[in-house]
C-alpha cells in the first residue's frame, strides 16, 4: 500500500523531488528518531482532521485505542515540542473538545487575543521568562515610586 | 519554654501563698438545677446588671438648658438626652451604635435607607431611628428579634440591586454596605430576578462612579452624596431624575462637579458608586499604612491622613478635626500627592560653566555653597523661605543668616513689611470654628473659595444655619453662598469707614461681626493704610469687644504664621536688588526679576519648579509627607506634620541641610536635633511648641501706632489665580494639571 503510493509519486514527479518531499516529510529524521518514526507508523490510515497555521498536522483515528486517537505531527521535525500546539487546537488534542482548532479560531478574541508563540525556554536567555522585577528582564521595570527632576529637559 | 523563662519562673516569689490557686474547684449550684429556682435567679437578672456601656465615639453630650432635659430608656437603661435629640442619636450617647446607611450627622436626615429601624415600646411597627424624634419616657429596645429581622429585611432590599462588585471595587475593605451586611444581612438572598443597571456618570477627572453600585430598590436613595453637595459644598450640581426604580442620580446635564469640595462625596458614599478617581485599582486599603499628619497645601493647616504603600503616598484622606476641617478635606489637599511622586529632586546639583546642572554628592555642593557665601558682603546675603517650609528649617535658616551677619531672611507672600509685631494682626482671630457664631461677614480682598476652602465651607456653614449676611470687596467672584458684592476696591472699604455705605449698618447692627482680610493685600504698597482702615471699621462697627473678636486675616500659606511668629522679616524692602548671595528655601514664587545677573542662587527644596531655572546650586530637600516639621495654621494653631514616607534619592530634611551648611561655613547653629531646634524655636516662639493648641493673640490692634497714609485707589487682586495650582507640589500633580484645564475652563 505505501509501496504502491511512493511508486506512483516518483512516477508523478521524478525522483529527486520524491526525495525532497521525504527528506522535508522526515522520514530520514525520522530513522533516527524513533518518536517521530512511531508517529510516522501511526499515520498511516488515520484521518488528517487539520492543519494549523505553523504546519502542525492534527490526525485522529477512531479505531486505535482511547487516548490514543488524536495526535499531532509537528510542523517542526528536529525540535518539536508540546508548546508548539496553539491553545485552538490544544483543547480538540487533549479531547476536552470535539471542536477543531479551526473552528475555535473564530472564537479568538480579535481586539487583545495575543499569537501563539512556543516557549523558547532553554534556548537561550533572552528567551527565559524573568518576572517584571528580575535583574535579567530585559524590559526591567524600573521600582523607583517617583519620577526625578531632569535638568537638561527644559534648559 | 526556654530555661531562662524557666528559671524566672521559679525565682519569682509566689504571688499567692493560699493554695486556693493551685487547686481548683468545681462548684456547681444546686440551687440552679431546679427550673422554678431558676427562673426567680433570671427575674432578679432582669435589672440591668451589665456594665454601663459608654457612648460610641466619645459622643457628648450638651445641654443647652438643663430643665429641656428628657429621659429616654435604651435597651433597659434609663438616659437623660436634651430634648430634640433623635432616637439614634440617644442610642449613642447610650453606647448602642445604630446601623445605618442614609443617616449622616452632618447632613440633613433623609430617612430613607430604613437601616436605622428600632423597636420602641408601644410603637405597631419598628421606627426609623434617625428620623424619629426622642420622645420623654420612650422605651427604645435595639437589640430585639423585630429589630434584627427589620435590619435583615432591610439589608436584603438594599442587596438586591446591588452588583457582586466587591472584588474588583476600590471600595473593598472598607464598605459599610459590606460591613453591615456582614453584620446584619442574612447569609443567603432570595433575589433571582435581573438586577438592575444604570450607565456610569463623568463628574470630571477626581470622582469616579460606578452608579450600578449605588442602585437599591424604589426611592430608598441613600443620596448623601446629594446632600453633600447641595449643603456643605454648595452646588446644585447632582440631583435625583426619575421615579421608582428608574430613579437614579445625575448631574442634570452631565456637568463636571465644579465644588472645590467634590472629593469628599467618595468618603460619605457608604457604598462604592463614588470613589476615587486618581487612586482607581492602585491598592488596597488593607495594604495601606496610615500616617496622621497636616496638610500644607493652604493655611488652614486640615488634618489628614497619608495612606502609603511602601515608598508611595497612595491617598489622602481627611481626619476629623472639629475645629479646622470638621471631617472635610478640599480637593487640592487630597488629590495633590501624584505631585509628590513627579519632578523630585534628588541629587545636589551644581550647575557648571556651560549652563547645565551636574549632579554631585552633599560635600562638594555644600563646599561651593559655603564658600561663595563667605565671599559676599553679609548686607548681601538674602534667605527666602518657600511657601511650604516648616517652622525648624525657618528658624536654622534665620539663625544661619543671622550669624553669617545678614538679616534678610523672610518668607514668600508675607509682603515687603510685614506686621510682624502684633500677633493679632496676622492670625484669624475668631478662630474656624468661631466663624459659626457669627452674624455678618465682610470679606475684604479675600476669595475664600480658592483661599482656603475649608474657612468657606465653614463660612458657608454659618451662612445655611443663621442667615448671616456676607459682604465681599474684592474682583467679582463666585463664592458659593449668597453674598453682597460691595465693590472692588478700597473706595468701598472707605465708604464703609466712614459710615456711608449701606453694609455699615449690617456691621454695627450685627451680634457678632466678622471682618476676614485676605492676606493677598500684604503685597500692595498702601497696605498699612488698608489695615488701618479696616481696623478702623471694626473699631466704628464693635467688631472687637472682650468677648468676641471679629477682625481676621486668612492667610495664604501654611509656612505664613510660623514665619511670622519667628520674626522672618526683612531688614530692607529693596534686598532682591542689591542681592549677591539668595538662598530660596523653598520659594518658588518670588520675583526674581530684579535679581543682579552675578547674583549666586541656591535653591533647596523638593521639586523642580520656579526657583530651580535661575539657581547655581540645588540642594534636594524632603516633602511635607516626609519630614516631620511644625506649621501654624491661619487661626494661630500649631500642629506637626509626621513622616509617611522616607525621603526621594539623596533629598535631607530642611533643618539639618542648614545645619550641616553652618557647619561647613564655619558658623555652627548649635542644635543637632529637632528637639534642640524646638528648644532654640521655644525662647522665640513658644505658641509653636504647644501642639494642637491654639494660640489665641494676646494684644489687640488698639495698641498700633495710628498710620497717616493714604490708600491706593486700585482695585483688589485676586490672590489666588488658578486653586488648583499654588504650590510646588500641586503644579507638579498631574491630577491637579487636569483639574484646572477641566474645571476652570469656562
Amino acid at each position: 500500500m505505501a509501496m504502491k503510493s511512493a511508486l506512483k509519486s516518483i512516477r508523478e514527479r521524478g525522483l529527486g523531488s520524491f526525495l525532497r518531499e521525504l527528506k522535508e516529510e522526515g522520514f530520514l529524521r525520522a530513522l533516527l528518531d524513533g518518536n517521530l518514526m512511531q508517529t510516522k507508523l501511526h499515520n498511516r490510515g488515520a484521518t488528517l482532521v487539520g492543519v494549523d497555521k505553523f504546519g502542525n498536522k492534527y490526525y485522529q483515528k477512531l479505531d486505535e485505542q482511547f487516548g490514543r486517537h488524536r495526535w499531532v505531527e509537528y510542523a517542526e521535525k528536529s525540535r518539536y515540542n508540546a508548546s508548539q500546539v496553539p491553545p485552538e487546537w490544544h483543547g480538540w488534542l487533549h479531547c476536552m473538545t470535539d471542536h477543531t482548532g479551526d473552528e475555535l479560531l473564530m472564537l479568538k478574541p480579535k481586539r487583545y487575543g495575543l499569537e501563539h508563540r512556543e516557549n523558547l525556554s532553554g534556548e537561550g536567555e533572552e528567551f527565559i521568562y524573568h518576572s517584571k522585577g528580575h535583574f535579567l528582564n530585559p524590559e526591567q521595570r524600573d521600582w523607583s515610586r517617583y519620577q526625578p527632576w531632569e535638568p537638561s529637559k527644559k534648559e | 519554654m526556654g530555661l531562662g523563662l524557666l528559671a524566672s519562673r521559679a525565682m519569682r516569689p509566689l504571688k499567692y501563698s493560699n493554695s486556693r490557686v493551685f487547686i481548683r474547684s468545681i462548684v456547681s449550684k444546686p440551687e440552679l438545677q431546679s427550673p422554678e429556682a431558676s427562673s426567680a435567679a433570671a427575674a432578679t437578672a432582669l435589672e440591668p446588671d451589665l456594665p454601663p456601656r459608654s457612648p460610641v465615639g466619645g459622643a457628648r453630650v450638651h445641654f443647652p438648658n438643663p430643665e429641656d432635659a428628657i429621659e429616654v430608656f435604651v435597651d433597659g437603661y434609663p438616659l437623660k438626652i436634651p430634648k430634640g435629640f433623635t432616637v439614634l442619636q440617644a442610642c449613642e450617647v447610650a453606647g448602642v451604635d445604630i446601623p445605618r446607611f442614609c443617616y449622616h450627622s452632618r447632613l440633613s436626615i433623609a430617612g430613607n435607607c430604613r437601616m436605622c429601624l428600632v423597636e420602641v415600646e408601644k410603637s405597631p411597627k419598628p421606627v426609623a431611628s434617625c428620623a424619629m424624634p426622642a420622645l420623654p419616657g420612650m422605651k427604645i429596645k435595639t437589640d430585639t428579634p423585630l429589630a434584627k429581622k427589620a435590619r435583615e429585611g432591610v439589608m436584603e432590599f438594599l442587596l438586591m440591586n446591588h452588583p457582586l462588585d466587591c472584588p474588583i471595587c476600590d471600595q473593598g475593605g472598607e464598605c459599610d454596605l459590606q460591613d453591615q451586611s456582614m453584620a446584619f444581612g442574612s447569609d443567603r438572598g432570595r433575589f433571582t430576578e435581573m438586577k438592575r443597571s444604570v450607565v456610569d456618570k463623568n463628574l470630571g477627572p477626581l470622582v469616579k462612579t460606578v452608579m450600578t453600585r449605588s442602585s437599591v430598590p424604589h426611592n430608598f436613595w441613600l443620596n448623601r452624596c446629594v446632600r453633600f453637595a447641595t449643603e456643605v459644598a454648595g452646588v446644585q450640581d447632582l440631583g435625583m431624575l426619575g421615579r421608582g426604580s428608574g430613579e437614579e442620580i445625575g448631574t442634570y446635564v452631565e456637568k463636571l462637579m465644579t465644588s472645590e469640595l467634590s472629593g469628599n462625596v467618595i468618603d460619605i458614599c457608604p457604598v462604592g458608586a463614588l470613589t476615587s478617581k486618581p487612586f482607581a485599582f492602585k491598592a488596597r486599603n488593607w495594604e495601606l499604612k496610615g500616617t496622621e499628619t497636616i496638610d500644607v497645601t493652604d493655611a488652614v493647616g486640615s488634618n489628614i491622613r497619608i495612606d502609603s504603600r511602601g515608598p508611595e503616598v497612595m491617598r489622602i484622606l481627611p481626619r476629623l478635626n472639629e475645629d479646622i476641617n470638621e471631617e472635610w478635606i478640599s480637593d487640592k489637599t487630597r488629590f495633590c500627592y501624584d505631585g509628590l511622586k513627579r519632578q523630585r529632586l534628588n541629587d545636589p546639583m551644581i550647575r557648571g560653566v556651560d549652563g547645565r546642572f551636574k549632579a554631585v554628592n552633599w560635600r562638594d555642593a555644600l563646599a561651593v555653597v559655603a564658600e561663595v557665601m563667605l565671599q559676599a558682603k553679609p548686607e548681601e546675603i538674602v534667605g527666602i523661605a518657600g511657601r511650604l517650609s516648616d517652622a525648624e528649617s525657618m528658624m536654622a535658616l534665620k539663625d544661619f543668616l543671622n550669624r553669617m551677619g545678614s538679616n534678610n531672611v523672610w518668607c514668600e507672600g508675607t509682603g515687603a513689611q510685614p506686621n510682624a509685631d502684633l500677633r493679632s494682626g496676622y492670625i484669624m482671630n475668631t478662630s474656624i470654628s468661631g466663624l459659626e457664631k457669627a452674624d455678618c461677614f465682610l470679606l475684604v480682598g479675600t476669595q475664600p473659595r480658592v483661599e482656603a476652602a475649608m474657612v468657606n465651607a465653614r463660612i458657608r456653614k454659618t451662612v445655611r444655619a443663621n442667615n448671616a449676611k456676607v459682604g465681599y470687596i474684592g474682583p467679582a467672584t463666585d463664592l458659593n453662598y449668597d453674598h453682597q458684592h460691595l465693590g472692588t476696591g478700597p473706595k468701598t472699604l472707605l465708604e464703609i469707614a466712614e459710615g456711608r455705605h449701606p453694609f455699615f449698618s449690617a456691621i454695627s447692627n450685627a451680634k457678632n461681626p466678622v471682618i476676614i482680610v485676605g492676606a493677598g493685600l500684604f503685597e500692595r504698597k498702601d497696605k498699612d493704610a488698608i489695615f488701618s482702615t479696616v481696623e478702623a471699621i471694626a473699631k466704628k462697627g464693635n467688631v472687637i469687644r472682650p468677648d468676641w473678636n471679629g477682625l481676621n486675616v486668612l492667610l495664604l500659606n501654611a509656612a505664613q504664621a510660623a514665619a511670622l511668629d519667628l520674626g522672618l522679616v526683612p531688614e530692607s524692602s529693596n534686598s532682591i536688588e542689591s542681592a549677591k548671595f539668595v538662598y530660596l528655601m523653598g520659594a518658588d514664587d518670588v520675583d526674581l526679576e530684579k535679581l543682579p545677573n552675578d547674583a549666586f542662587v541656591v535653591y533647596q527644596g523638593h521639586h523642580g519648579d520656579h526657583g530651580v531655572y535661575r539657581a547655581n546650586v540645588i540642594l534636594p530637600a524632603s516633602a511635607f509627607s516626609e519630614k516631620e516639621g511644625t506649621y501654624e495654621n491661619t487661626e494661630g494653631c500649631t500642629q506637626q506634620t509626621l513622616p509617611a514616607v522616607p525621603t526621594v534619592g539623596d533629598a535631607r530634611d530642611d533643618w539639618k541641610i542648614i545645619r550641616a551648611l553652618s557647619e561647613v561655613a564655619g558658623m555652627r547653629l548649635p542644635y543637632d536635633t529637632i528637639g534642640g531646634i524646638r528648644s532654640r524655636i521655644r525662647t522665640v516662639a513658644p505658641n509653636l511648641l504647644h501642639v494642637d493648641e491654639r494660640e489665641p493673640a494676646t494684644l489687640g490692634p488698639s495698641l498700633k501706632p495710628e498710620i497717616k497714609s493714604e490708600m491706593d485707589l486700585t482695585p483688589f487682586g485676586s490672590a489666588v489665580e488658578n486653586f488648583y495650582m499654588t504650590d510646588s507640589i500641586t503644579r507638579a500633580s498631574k491630577t491637579m494639571a487636569q483639574c484646572s484645564a477641566m474645571l476652570l475652563k469656562k
